[in-house]
């Protein structure tokens, strides 16, 4: 009986010398990574995780994080049927830089990589810089050298290739940043590796997928009205604080249907107009435009269409529709 | 001087008015071999055979960079990496294998050590009628096959039927409607050439996307498809819905459309695009 009350109470002592030694490594992890001897670091070190490894290395540990990037054009850029097409099977050279960047550094062109390229634009280019894995964060990563680096919040490192996304986001004067729309953030943990996962305080993780940002009927603002001979649309970019469509190389586009009917409803004519950053007819931030169209004399009304097709496929969808009264 | 100056125009004269009686030099543009397309992408991962020539210019015009510095100990080095590129070349497309001439290039690189300008320089004479020989032969047509790129890849969505045309078949499409407003205003049909008009607009305008597949500079576009050809777009709709238009106006601003838009994008473009068509319908 006594031996067994003993060995309750050194199993209990061993559980709270534990726990306090977890929550001292968990204070100096968080707190005083700096106090963990370098040596000791050094040991568990994985050199080749700033060498180009294969995205899914990165997975190991940044699981949530891997599957968001997977889900995002950024990890199609190398592989995406469109770009395959539209590259001439990957042969024009100037798709390289952006397509398969080798590091990312805010506002300067970067070379292409020759390493990992179906990975598109991953992990190592755009978060290993001078040695070390660059980020939001001062924080303490036992297999690789971390640095906190403010470019990760500033509109101007995402620059480095929508240059002229970003210049039209600049000239709108927004307070927004990029990553404010495209990277929302929400509280969860860096990585989901046991037991890291637990070494470290829960923070905002920024959304890996880099979501476009889906066009709704409130996002722009559109009126259509007769004159005497013409039928006008006004449109105006009310929300998005850059051109919409937007893109540097690629083409999405917004097509402006308006169809012309008789009094019954029969479709008497049809016209439309295409909204596009090639064609530099996007939708300037709160700038409105006005396009204007031909009805047939017994036109009684008519009806307008936006339907939105991204850079990457043929896919139209509907944006805005109303119909409009002569 | 002037003895010279005399004999000089005569000859100039003579070339301007007399040409036939010098013998014309035909350029024929061969369809480059099969095995150099393994060395430009998409086959190879990087256009390695314009990578190669680089490596020979380098090493051959970095002799005479250190000769001229004086620098023998890298001139020798230089000359050594060129006989080994040079060689390595003459592999690469056994079709022009005789294009290549290994014993002039030893006795060159032999005659770099001997650090006498005079006879580096006679010993480099046949190593460069090699290299001229080729260029003269090969580049306009490596050019065109490898480095412009190829508009019958191009798939367009026509703006006004909203069909899938390969390009050819658009810019027929453009010209269609082109001559819809030209013609239509001939007879007198406004309102139809008004109509044709504003369909020749979005299939001109939906060139700016086309221009961009290649290029990422605005200035391209601007060059073809720019300011002035808007204006006069806008110019043209505007002397269609004038009560009386005017014969001259409308012209001209088709000539300004013509000129500044088609014809400069034709002549940049079009004979290199006839070129890779011929070699494609072999």
């Amino acid at each position: 009986m006594k031996i067994r009350i003993r060995w309750i109470r050194w199993s209990f002592l061993l559980l709270a010398l534990a726990v306090l030694a977890g929550l001292a490594l968990f204070k100096l992890i968080n707190e005083q990574p700096r106090l963990i001897p370098a040596f000791l670091v050094e040991q568990v070190r994985q050199p080749d995780l700033l060498e180009y490894p294969e995205a899914r290395r990165c997975a190991d540990c940044h699981q949530e994080i891997f599957e968001a990037w997977k889900k995002s054009r950024h990890s199609l850029a190398w592989v995406s049927e469109s770009y395959i097409k539209n590259s001439e099977n990957r042969s024009k050279e100037k798709c390289l830089a952006c397509h398969v960047p080798k590091e990312v550094v805010p506002g300067v062109k970067p070379d292409p990589r020759l390493q990992q390229r179906d990975d598109g634009i991953y992990c190592v280019p755009c978060h290993v810089r001078n040695g070390a894995m660059n980020g939001p964060y001062d924080l303490f990563s036992p297999p690789h050298p971390t640095r906190k680096n403010a470019d990760y919040r500033s509109s101007k490192f995402c620059s480095t290739c929508h240059q002229k996304t970003f210049k039209e986001w600049s000239d709108t004067g927004s307070r927004q940043t990029c990553q404010s729309c495209h990277m929302k953030r929400r509280g969860g943990r860096l990585t989901q590796k046991f037991p890291l996962n637990w070494m470290h305080v829960k923070r905002e993780v920024a959304d890996h997928s880099f979501p476009k940002g889906d066009l709704v009927t409130d996002s722009l603002y559109v009126q259509g009205s007769f004159t005497d001979a013409a039928f006008m649309v006004r449109l105006v970019n009310t929300t998005v604080p850059h051109r919409v469509p937007t893109a540097d190389n690629g083409d999405p586009r917004l097509f402006v249907q308006v169809t012309f009917m008789d009094e019954k409803g029969g479709e008497l004519d049809g016209d439309r107009e295409i909204l596009s950053p090639q064609q530099d007819t996007a939708l300037i931030y709160q700038k409105p435009v006005d396009l204007q169209f031909f009805p047939p004399t017994q036109t009684q009304s008519a009806r307008i269409v936006l339907r939105y097709q991204p850079a990457w496929g043929k896919e139209r969808s509907d944006v805005v529709s109303l119909t409009v009264q002569r | 001087m002037a003895r010279y100056y005399s004999f000089f125009m005569v000859l100039a004269v003579s070339l301007f008015a007399f040409p036939g009686t010098l013998p014309a030099k035909d350029m024929v543009l061969k369809k480059p071999p099969a095995s150099l397309d393994k060395l430009y992408p998409p086959q190879s991962k990087e256009p390695q055979f314009i990578q190669q020539m680089h490596k020979m210019s380098g090493s051959f015009g970095g002799v005479f960079v250190n000769m001229k510095e004086g620098d023998w100990e890298n001139a020798e080095k230089k000359a050594q990496a060129f006989v080994e590129a040079y060689e390595e070349t003459s592999k690469m497309v056994p079709e022009w294998k005789d294009y290549f001439d290994l014993k002039a290039v030893k006795e060159f690189a032999a005659a770099v050590p001997s650090r006498d300008p005079a006879k580096i320089g006679k010993a480099s004479g046949p190593v460069g009628k090699t290299c001229g020989k080729c260029h003269g032969e090969q580049t306009v047509a490596v050019w065109t096959r490898y480095h412009w790129p190829k508009v019958d890849q191009i798939k367009m969505v026509d703006p006004v039927t909203d069909k899938e045309l390969t390009y050819g078949k658009f810019m027929h499409e453009i010209s269609g409607t082109f001559k819809g407003v030209t013609v239509n205003f001939g007879e007198g049909q406004y309102d139809r050439s008004s109509k044709a008009l504003r369909d020749f607009k979005k299939r001109y305008m939906e060139l700016k996307s086309t221009c961009s597949k290649c290029h990422t500079n605005d200035a391209v576009k601007e060059f073809f498809v720019g300011q002035p050809i808007a204006e006069a777009f806008d110019n043209l709709a505007r002397e269609l819905t004038a009560a009386k238009p005017n014969p001259g106006n409308f012209w001209k601003n088709v000539g300004t459309i013509g000129k500044l838009g088609c014809k400069q994008c034709h002549l940049t473009h079009r004979s290199y695009a006839i070129i890779q068509e011929t070699w494609e319908e072999e």
